[in-house]
């Protein structure tokens, strides 16, 4: 190790001191934040306000948890959150890399002008389109129900357009000589294409999970109900005495409620994301445009 | 695989019924897409378009009034002022990050950095954790008096500083918030970017004698110039269409020192003038367009 | 091996836009949208919104209620058993819901509509449209119930909630601090006497900002209409018109430009972690705010804990009314909804009968002392001989009950609250915040703020 050691990896040891130094402050600055709001929730309520630094650690208690699990359906949230996230998950990962495989891989009349409202629409802020998305679901009945949850965004212009960049740089000369060979020309999207373009995918989902499951905007309009309510809808119920200039007696309750469920929240993510990093990181890879 | 090989690609394209499975299947493949896409976008999309002429309130009968919405908000400082904030927001975001997250990416791209791992999932946690939470997290971090930021800045001698409380600040405390959550993300598509580099070009670079920061200066950020630009992209839509994080953490306050243009759309149409939001959107939409033309256009230019 | 299905390694992003433009365009303005209507359509059908009391005996039936989340849900929810003891036959199903985020579009879509919602006075006319026309089934009630609660409920002559709580201002003060200063608070009679108290508080104690100046321009003009309402007025007159341009809002406005500018205010917001230092400090001693800053002794605050009261707030001029109404919160029923009327029997039994308000505000297991953070509209509920909730211990043990229903008496009526009034806060809030800067004067606020309110809000609805 040391007399072998070429000169090359020499000059590479002292830099790799400061770019430790370096990015572990950096990521302390990353995770203090959250490391904060995960000690935080098992503080007693009015000390995180009263004592936001604070810790004793004798004070600790679960009583956020308590008082969380008994004011809003979470366990409900976490439930419907999961039903949708499987659904509109399946629904994303098959429908886009099979319309983006014909945007990149063939020609068809109108193609161009259906790629260009994609475009259009990845442009366009998703909240306006909510009152007419509402209306529509009023009059399909669809209100408070799982398919008004799943179907509106289930293939969203992002999606199209990430594997759209995916496909396209599968060689036409893998899909020639499919063709060649007798497949059909959904066998060579299912059998030749879904396996080369497997990175991709991978990244799709983690950032489809990743939106489904943090997605709060659209499941509070549309489900009313606390039937239906997903863990963001639960999350955002919680939270509106806070952010929705509400100053009543139960301010501190509700913050300490809200970091409570937040923590729980944040558990699955972390933990998807810990299990899956190779995979997401070669699949950004695969659809981010390269150098 | 075995006999089909043998028959030239000419002679095989001349076999009946391809050109037509060849014409047909692009059609149905986008079908399943197509048809979620008119329903629950292309629908509401033209819905909004036509909302936008209207004055309507979400209740009754609309009532036609032309351009009236898109003059009123041409015309308006409180539009004009919505949009200068998500510029100024993204001066102080999109550079800072740009160059933050290539140094970062650089410094990961490294096979010999041990903790890779750790830093990669350090560095997206912030990216999964729920907005509400990091909204009260920032609150109390920030505040004036007691935040935590204010009493490190207090331990080496500096004053407070009024985070979220004054127009000055708010804008660069939001902006915060905004790296924090989001650089994860554009930190890993730099590093995707990164790794589609040839390490060759390193090597002839080393033996050359160019030092390290030289080497990313000159090497590496001409060959990321695309993945760069593609990241200035998707952050400028989503400067430009912000506006939970306002939203939860400051209200568009200190005097809507940070209602970005998202936000000012958001109210029109919290307040049900659901005409008035529909035209402010379709605004944001051009200018959105126009912005990332000219990056595009910038990056072919550069080609 | 080139093929013409190659992909282009370049979108031609501009041409692919025009072509999606236009082919929106195309389609966009023939098909679909809301209805549109040519003419004017201020169609008022009145009448037909009227809600009327049920006739039957026993009453069955299912209803949805919505509250927000937190202890005032828990409150209502204990409520729900006591009314079932009443109503056996009538099932309530009492949920927890963003109301801000949900209600606009739960009427918009007219589909699971809620049958009674709680929601904030400054809100509801708001949403008169869709709501029932209460004046039939409150008649009864309607002389019993403070005026300015009534009033704010009014939209057109329709009456378009049932008041829940009353929420007086008050006067609060750390009695301990000013002792000690030998100021005597009871001495505080009108807004002269508070800025001297204030004086000679700060020469006792220099570092001292005695008095509380809100920095939030939502509270701060919540604040500022509490002010109005002791001096009889508000934002707009009962038909919408403008009136903030008025000697009443002049000597507000002044006089709290005054206190910052003779460095006697303290500016934060309520109850920030900034506001409880400068209480817990002894710095900010006084507090005039609505009745549920009683939650601060109680909840926030730690050294100055057991050292606060409350009295009625000064009056502008000598003799005239000491308190004024600060926020408040009604329920009001979607006319979409499917049992109004049997909602209307539960908001009754809470607001009107002895066994409702009881089990609201006095002791339960949410508030073993009761709930004291506002006091019944209801005036036989109201009364200061029979408090529902106890003397408050981390006040001294004062009797909060009937400092608070004595000032409740005061609220003058005739402050209705218009429509878009969360709205003016762009405007008008955030121009009282420029006024304590020290960048605008109290005639400029004025003057700037009616301005955009009437062109931004009222010409625009």
């Amino acid at each position: 190790m040391t007399a072998t050691a070429v000169p090359t990896r020499r000059a590479h040891r002292r830099p790799l001191v400061g770019s430790n130094v370096f990015l572990l402050i950096l990521t302390l600055a990353f995770l203090a934040p959250v490391a904060w709001a995960l000690v935080s929730a098992f503080k007693p309520a009015a000390e995180i306000i009263s004592d936001p630094l604070g810790l004793d650690l004798r004070g600790l208690t679960l009583d956020n948890f308590r008082g969380m699990f008994h004011d809003v359906p979470i366990g409900s949230g976490f439930l419907n959150t999961a039903v949708v996230l499987v659904i509109k998950g399946a629904i994303t990962l098959f429908c886009a890399p099979l319309a983006a495989y014909a945007f990149a891989k063939y020609d068809f009349r109108g193609k161009n002008a259906i790629f260009g409202t994609v475009l259009l629409t990845l442009m366009l802020p998703t909240i306006v389109l909510i009152i007419p998305l509402l209306l529509e679901m009023k009059q399909l009945g669809w209100v408070n129900t799982y398919q008004a949850l799943i179907l509106p965004g289930s293939v969203d212009a992002f999606a199209i357009f990430w594997m759209r960049q995916v496909i396209s740089a599968v060689p036409d000369e893998l899909l020639d000589a499919a063709r060649v060979d007798g497949c059909g020309e959904f066998g060579i999207f299912w059998r030749v294409v879904v396996p080369v373009i497997r990175p991709g995918l991978a990244g799709l989902a983690v950032l489809t999970i990743m939106n489904i499951y943090n997605d709060f905007v659209w499941p509070v309009v549309v489900a009313s109900s606390s039937k239906m309510a997903t863990l963001q809808v639960v999350l955002s119920t919680l939270a509106q005495n806070i952010t929705g200039h509400k100053v009543g007696a139960d301010y501190a309750t509700v913050t300490g409620e809200l970091l409570a469920a937040s923590s729980i929240a944040l558990v699955p993510l972390l933990i998807l994301f810990i299990v899956l990093q190779k995979h997401f990181i070669n699949g950004i890879l695969a659809g981010s445009v390269k150098g | 695989m075995t006999t089909t090989t043998a028959v030239p690609l000419e002679t095989w394209k001349s076999r009946r019924g391809y050109s037509m499975r060849r014409a047909v299947a692009p059609y149905l493949f986008v079908l399943p897409f197509i048809a979620i896409f008119l329903a629950f976008s292309v629908y509401p999309l033209l819905f909004t378009l036509r909302l936008s002429f209207t004055n309507w309130h979400g209740s009754g009968a609309a009532q036609w009034v032309g351009l009236g919405n898109y003059t009123y908000l041409l015309r308006s400082d409180a539009f004009w002022g919505s949009l200068a904030n998500s510029g100024m927001l993204w001066l102080l975001i999109v550079p800072v990050q740009i160059v933050l997250s290539v140094i970062v990416a650089v410094l990961l791209d490294n096979a010999k950095l041990r903790l890779r791992g750790f830093y990669r999932v350090a560095f997206i946690v912030p990216f999964v954790t729920p907005l509400v939470a990091v909204a009260q997290i920032w609150i109390v971090l920030f505040d004036q008096n007691y935040g935590a930021v204010n009493g490190l800045l207090n331990l080496i001698g500096l004053p407070d500083v009024g985070w979220l409380v004054t127009s000055v600040w708010a804008k660069p405390t939001l902006a915060l918030l905004f790296l924090w959550k989001t650089s994860g993300f554009i930190i890993i598509i730099l590093l995707s970017g990164l790794q589609a580099i040839d390490s060759n070009v390193y090597e002839a670079a080393s033996i050359d004698g160019a030092n390290r920061p030289r080497q990313v200066w000159s090497i590496t950020v001409p060959l990321l110039r695309r993945t760069i630009m593609f990241a200035v992209v998707l952050q400028t839509l989503a400067v430009f269409q912000m506006f939970a994080e306002p939203f939860v953490v400051t209200k568009g306050g200190p005097y809507n020192s940070t209602t970005t243009a998202g936000l000012y759309l958001y109210n029109h149409i919290n307040r049900a003038d659901l005409g008035t939001g529909a035209a402010n959107s379709f605004l944001l939409v051009i200018i959105v367009m126009a912005l990332s033309l000219g990056f595009v256009r910038l990056l072919r230019a550069k080609d | 091996m080139k093929t013409a299905f190659t992909a282009r390694r370049r979108i031609p992003v501009a041409r692919l836009l025009a072509l999606g433009t236009a082919a929106l365009v195309a389609v966009g303005l023939t098909g679909c949208g809301p209805e549109i209507s040519s003419g004017d359509s201020n169609d008022s059908t009145a009448s037909a919104s009227m809600l009327t009391a049920p006739s039957a005996k026993s009453p069955k039936g299912e209803i949805t209620i919505w509250d927000r989340s937190g202890d005032l849900f828990n409150v209502f929810d204990a409520a729900i058993s006591e009314f079932n003891k009443k109503y056996p036959g009538i099932t309530v199903h009492h949920e927890a819901v963003d109301i801000d985020a949900k209600l606009q579009n739960t009427l918009i879509t007219g589909t699971d509509v809620p049958d009674g919602v709680f929601l904030d006075d400054a809100k509801v006319g708001g949403y008169a449209d869709y709501l029932w026309n209460l004046k039939v089934v409150l008649a009864p009630y309607t002389k019993d119930i403070a005026p300015q609660k009534v009033d704010v409920n009014t939209v057109n002559g329709g009456i378009y909630g049932v008041p829940f709580d009353l929420d007086p201002g008050l006067l609060f003060y750390n009695a301990k601090a000013l002792e000690e200063a030998g100021i005597d608070a009871a001495s505080i009679k009108t807004y002269d006497d508070l800025i001297a108290a204030a004086k000679q508080y700060q020469s006792f104690k220099p570092s001292s900002k005695p008095i509380h100046l809100e920095q939030s321009a939502f509270l701060g003009q919540l604040q500022l209409e509490m002010y109005a309402n002791q001096l009889g007025t508000s934002l707009a007159d009962k038909n919408g018109k403008l009136r903030l341009d008025s000697p009443q809002y002049k000597q507000i406005l002044g006089w709290l430009d005054g206190v910052q500018k003779q460095g006697l205010g303290t500016r934060a917001e309520y109850l920030s972690p900034s506001d409880v230092g400068a209480l817990d400090s002894s710095d900010e001693v006084f507090y005039p705010w609505s009745i549920w800053f009683d939650f601060a002794p109680q909840q926030q605050l730690t050294k100055t804990k057991g050292d606060w009261r409350a009295m009625p707030l000064p009056a502008w001029t000598a003799g005239g009314a000491r308190s004024g109404a600060m926020g408040g919160s009604s329920f009001v029923l979607p006319k979409a909804g499917k049992n109004s009327q049997l909602a209307w029997l539960f908001y009754k039994f809470l607001m009107y009968d002895k066994a409702g308000y009881t089990a609201v505000y006095g002791p339960n297991d949410i508030y073993p002392g009761g709930l004291n953070t506002s006091i019944p509209a209801y005036e036989p509920a109201a009364d200061p001989d029979q408090p529902l909730f106890q003397p408050i211990k981390e006040m001294g043990n004062q009797d909060l009950w009937s400092t608070a229903i004595k000032a409740g008496k005061e609220i003058p009526g005739g402050a209705p609250i218009p429509s878009w009034w969360s709205g003016a806060v762009d405007y008008l809030g955030n121009n009282i915040q420029k006024m304590l800067d020290g960048s605008l004067t109290p005639q400029q606020v004025i003057d700037q703020s009616s301005k955009d309110i009437q062109a931004n809000l009222i010409d625009r609805q």
